[in-house]
């Protein structure tokens, strides 16, 4: 675990008021928003701002920082490793953390999971464990908090459920209070039809409650990894269904393999176009009002890579000289 | 030589995934638990119009949410963290989220398939 500079992560210097610290946070987390920046790393780049943020907008976070950096660059905290000068193979020595406060309820209401997902293990273990140490301290017995998470899973397994594995990470007190770090490895049986945005909860695995209170709960939005052949918007689902232009001229039964795994005949009408819809009904996800899966039809061209397909083009060419492709794209004088 | 954290391992397998819908909705104090405030904030979110009670019309006490207004709730929470925003930007800022991500998947969908193989 490396020792984190959050103030390099803000832009901002260790004398910066909380103005400062304010406003250079807010600049950043416009700039890496994952909706508005255009930057590749802009996911990491916003985690990193949010957890700076997350500490040193908090006085209390902040001062118990900055104590703790003094510390480091003085070479005290490193333990066994503290005699090399670097910042890597960091662990906060014990009772850092003496005097400082971070359980207060914050932001008008709670002061939220501190170990959120999102965040690294250098500020979980710092902040995370401290935090429900004091918490604990303070309220002996208390529910476990509510975790968020998200898993991406592709349409068939949404549409029919299916297995999926992922890894959480928390600071977790163990029966001394020391804290440890515990990876869970959770079996995620998805129900089938759940809908790329919706939410999973995964009742009493969240955080851990104290006292004999109950677990939090865990919940996972999912998310659809992204592929060509599909789109969906709310219960509907639209899928890309190349034909050859002789079955989109002509017409033709053809075949479809389906997102769910099934496999349906489709009628291709004579005369279709390329970018038509056909619909096929309640065949999106399920739900009150079921949705519609659409199949839009894109042209695919068999190659001209043999005699007879060169003869059946050239064919083609001259039963349709009349046919002009570009006529719309001619000036009109 | 360094000190490291310990690490335990545990693993779970889950029987019990239930989808936040509306025949598994979150009551005002689950929402609320869920997007770490408290149950007066939830009705405020409700006064303004970002989420809607799953039951429209539906007494206060007797109030269910669906999956969407947590993910709202939750999106709302952090602006106003973040910006200190209030409500109905917070509202006005979603929406266009929300916009930009559909338009975004349209153009996806649009772009041509490279074939495969390459």
């Amino acid at each position: 675990m490396d020792f984190k500079d959050y103030y390099s992560a803000l832009g901002v210097d260790r004398k910066a008021t909380a103005d400062e610290v304010r406003k250079a946070y807010r600049k950043l987390a416009r700039k890496y928003h994952p909706d508005v920046s255009q930057e590749a790393d802009a996911e990491a780049r916003m985690k990193d701002v949010n957890e700076a943020y997350e500490v040193l907008h908090d006085a209390e976070k902040r001062a118990a920082y900055d104590a703790l950096a003094d510390r480091v660059a003085s070479g005290a905290a490193h333990g066994s490793a503290g005699r090399s000068a670097g910042t890597q193979g960091f662990t906060p020595p014990p009772g850092w953390d003496e005097g400082f406060d971070f359980s207060r309820a914050r932001h008008g209401g709670t002061a939220g999971p501190a170990d959120d997902a999102d965040f690294s293990d250098f500020f979980s273990s710092l902040f995370g464990a401290a935090q429900r140490r004091q918490a604990q301290q303070r309220q002996p017995r208390m529910r476990g908090d509510d975790q968020h998470a998200a898993i991406e899973v592709d349409l068939p397994t949404s549409l029919r459920g299916g297995e999926h594995t992922l890894q959480l990470q928390a600071m977790e007190l163990d029966d001394d209070g020391q804290p440890q770090l515990v990876q869970r490895t959770l079996q995620v049986k998805i129900p089938p039809g759940v809908r790329p945005g919706q939410l999973i909860r995964l009742a009493g695995q969240g955080l851990p409650g104290h006292g004999g209170e109950p677990a939090g709960d865990l919940f996972l939005e999912l998310r659809l990894a992204p592929d060509a052949r599909w789109r969906v918007e709310g219960h509907d689902i639209t899928m890309k269904l190349p034909v050859t232009p002789s079955e989109a001229a002509l017409g033709a039964q053809v075949r479809v393999p389906l997102p769910n795994g099934d496999e349906v005949e489709v009628t291709v009408p004579p005369g279709s176009r390329p970018g038509r819809r056909l619909r096929l009904k309640e065949r999106g996800f399920p739900g009150t009002t079921p949705g519609h899966l659409y199949l839009e039809l894109e042209l695919a061209l068999p190659p001209a890579d043999s005699e007879a397909a060169r003869a059946a083009y050239e064919a083609l060419a001259r039963a349709s000289t009349a046919f002009d492709p570009r006529s719309a794209l001619g000036a009109s004088a | 030589m360094t000190t490291t954290t310990y690490v335990r391992h545990t693993s779970v397998t889950i029987t019990q995934a239930d989808p936040v819908d509306d025949a598994h909705p979150l009551g005002t104090t689950e929402l609320a638990r869920a997007a770490g405030d408290r149950e007066e904030w939830v009705v405020a979110l409700v006064e303004t119009g970002l989420i809607a009670p799953a039951v429209p019309g539906a007494p206060q006490a007797q109030w269910v949410f669906d999956g969407e207004a947590l993910r709202c709730a939750l999106q709302a929470r952090r602006l106003q963290r973040d910006f200190d925003v209030g409500l109905d930007a917070a509202a006005l800022i979603i929406d266009l989220q929300r916009e930009v991500r559909r338009l975004r998947a349209l153009v996806g969908a649009a772009q041509p398939q490279r074939p495969a193989g390459g």
